[in-house]
């Protein structure tokens, strides 16, 4: 597909085809003017030099023995004028080159001439424009003049390659000023989308102000509407999520207590009635994960709040508390041990994954660290259960979503939320994160997360 | 026998809250209110307090700063709003640890152990009188002087500041003071910060600009010598 050029570079280019057009069009039109101004003035001179020089000819000729060439050297033609004397069909003049030189004398004036009338024609003579005028004496005798219009024609080069300069000056003032306008014109819309992108980074406050565009106060006064409509909705979405968690987390704790007490006293309990109270105590614990996962879940937007955090301690303590082996836990060579990042979540990434390890995976077999702060962080969490076939590597990340070997529920099962709050912490940060085979069997849970900014 | 008062106006939970903790040993008394809660404590004091943020009329955070008024008894505050916000305020108005409901009766009772061992420790077993600068610190007599005139102190600031003054000098990480202090084995280092804040204002001339117990950036908290 064609990218369609910006509105900006448009404008600009419809402003410098307009300019150019009109450079154009007005420089044409003062070329010809002037043009034929000046040969008109041109040409009126001349007439008036020819005249003249037929009178002295013509007296000149009026000899008893008239002699043409002495009647023509009278004459004072300077470098820009020659003078041809024409009796009969003979040529006559000062220049050596006679014969040659007549020849850009145009028969059709010849012709003209030797009926009687006198003209005047334009010619090119070795690419210099010229005028032939032509003034009949008496019978079969005729003057002509070629005159040069070297200057002239010197002066029209230079006026064409002023205008032309013009042109060109107009048009890349004509694109400047396109660029301007529609810099000016888009300044509104850029400040629209500055302030959207400042509500799509979490700043709800961003408003435009509706005086400063009069034009544009529609714009701006439904801009406004939409963003105070979209934060009353979310500011309700967060307080209902809050009086969720908190209806639900008042029961909970009473469930939760209750069953502590039920549990401590199973001994005593006929077993049908034992029974039904691990049922409860079991379920309720899960009830309760599954609880504490989801308002976790619905605090989606929240950006990652930073610290310093020691990783590869807090790995260690993490695998301690579960019965692992420290030593699953490695860092690479030349690695941070203090990261950049958000204490509590990234907690939980590493909680979730090791647990999935537990949980589905057959145990954690190794847990790798490494990155550097202007580098990135990566963590591996491998497991040595069956791994996860490639058609569930991107399901696997979605809300209740279990692999195909996790089997039916069972009381060793998890919330189901687990790898999702992974993948939406894992986000919080910046990062990615996906699964792939382990060599040697199993899966290898991969979290990369980008360098941190100064 | 343990006594502990709970605080919680929800009855359900209030009752729940009452057998479990009966049944892990402990003497409970309970109250609806934060008016009531505070004429029992004074009448018999128990030896740690539970309460919960949101009470009718008189609410947690100043049932908070009521029972602090009155002497340095361990309160845990057992909340359902989890906001960073409520758990700053809560700390910061004198509460000594803070859950969010629903928490399991097993791990109530641990932070409940560890608190009351940690009221135990700085008295008793705590190293020889220390002076650190301007600083007198006495871990048998449990008292802490500035200039020879006594702070009041909550037993869990003062462990905080016995386990600084045992390492002065030295950087210790929010999680090794969790884990000393507090003892716990993993926990929210929000409880440090508040509690350091708490502790500067009383031995800091300054509270705002440190001098005593500064913050090593990256790294933890340290008490110069």
């Amino acid at each position: 597909m064609i990218r369609r050029p910006g509105l900006r570079a448009r404008v600009t280019a419809g402003f410098a085809v307009g300019a150019l057009g009109v450079s154009t069009v007005m420089g044409a039109l003062s070329y010809q003017l002037t043009e034929r101004f000046l040969l008109a003035q041109r040409e009126d001179s001349a007439v008036r030099a020819v005249a003249l020089d037929a009178a002295i000819v013509a007296s000149g000729l009026d000899d008893d023995s008239p002699d043409a060439l002495t009647a023509l050297s009278a004459l004072n033609t300077g470098a820009d004028r020659r003078a041809f004397l024409r009796r009969g069909s003979r040529w006559f003049s000062t220049q050596v080159d006679t014969a040659n030189t007549a020849a850009e004398i145009p028969d059709g004036l010849v012709r003209l001439v030797e009926r009687g009338e006198p003209g005047i024609q334009r010619v090119r003579v070795d690419g210099v424009p010229a005028m032939v005028i032509a003034v009949p004496l008496d019978d079969g005798t005729a003057l002509y003049e070629v005159d040069f219009m070297r200057e002239l024609d010197r002066s029209l080069k230079v006026l064409a390659l002023v205008l032309t300069l013009v042109a060109v000056g107009t048009t890349g003032a004509g694109a400047l000023l396109g660029w301007y306008a529609s810099r000016r014109v888009l300044r509104p819309l850029t400040s629209v989308a500055n302030a959207a992108s400042e509500i799509a980074a979490g700043d709800h406050s961003a408003r435009l102000d509706p005086a400063a565009e009069p034009e544009l106060a529609r714009l701006t006064t439904s801009f406004n509407l939409m963003v105070d409509q979209l934060s009353r909705r979310m500011e309700r979405d967060r307080r209902f999520a809050a009086d969720v968690s908190h209806e639900l987390r008042s029961p909970l704790q009473t469930l939760s207590a209750a069953a502590s007490v039920l549990a401590r006293r199973r001994a005593h309990l006929d077993p049908r009635t034992a029974t039904a109270a691990a049922l409860l105590t079991e379920e309720v614990e899960r009830f309760q994960d599954l609880v504490t996962d989801l308002i976790e879940l619905s605090r989606s937007d929240q950006a990652a709040d930073r610290t310093s955090v020691d990783v590869p301690a807090l790995a260690r303590r993490l695998c301690r508390a579960r019965g692992l082996n420290v030593s699953l836990v490695s860092i690479a060579q030349g690695s941070d041990a203090i990261w950049q990042v958000d204490r509590r979540r990234f907690e939980q990434i590493l909680v979730n994954l090791i647990d999935n390890a537990q949980r589905h995976g057959g145990g954690a077999v190794a847990v790798r660290l490494g990155g550097r702060r202007m580098l990135g962080y990566y963590v591996e969490v491998d497991d040595e259960g069956p791994g996860v076939s490639p058609a569930d590597r991107e399901s696997i990340f979605d809300r209740f979503v279990r692999g195909r070997t996790a089997g039916a529920r069972g009381d060793s099962e998890g919330t189901g939320l687990g790898l999702s709050l992974v993948a939406q912490h894992v986000q919080a940060h910046g990062g990615r994160v996906h699964v792939t085979d382990r060599p040697g069997g199993g899966a290898r849970f991969r979290i990369d997360l980008p360098k941190v900014a100064q | 026998m343990v006594a502990v008062l709970v605080i919680e106006d929800d009855d359900r939970i209030r009752l729940s809250l009452t057998l479990a903790l009966e049944d892990e040993g402990y003497t409970v008394s309970a109250a609806a209110t934060a008016e009531e809660g505070l004429v029992r404590q004074r009448r018999e004091p128990a030896d740690t307090v539970l309460v919960d943020l949101m009470l009718p009329g008189i609410d947690g955070f100043e049932c908070i700063r009521e029972l602090r008024r009155a002497d340095d008894v361990p309160i845990v505050v057992v909340s359902a709003r989890d906001d960073t916000h409520d758990i700053v305020a809560a700390l910061e108005a004198g509460a000594d640890d803070y859950v969010v409901k629903p928490i399991a009766v097993k791990e109530l009772t641990a932070r409940l152990r560890a608190l009351r061992r940690r009221a135990r420790a700085a008295t008793a077993t705590g190293p020889r009188t220390s002076v650190i600068g301007e600083l007198e610190i006495r871990p048998q007599a449990g008292e802490v002087l500035l200039r020879g005139n006594q702070l009041a102190l909550t037993r869990t600031e003062f462990r905080l500041l016995c386990e600084l003054a045992e390492h002065a000098g030295q950087v210790l990480s929010r999680q090794q003071l969790l884990e000393r202090v507090w003892e716990y084995d993993f926990g929210d280092e929000r409880l440090v910060d508040v509690h350091v804040g708490r502790l500067r204002q009383k031995v800091e001339d300054d509270p705002g600009a440190p001098a005593r117990l500064v913050t090593v950036r990256g790294l933890g908290y340290k008490l110069q010598r």
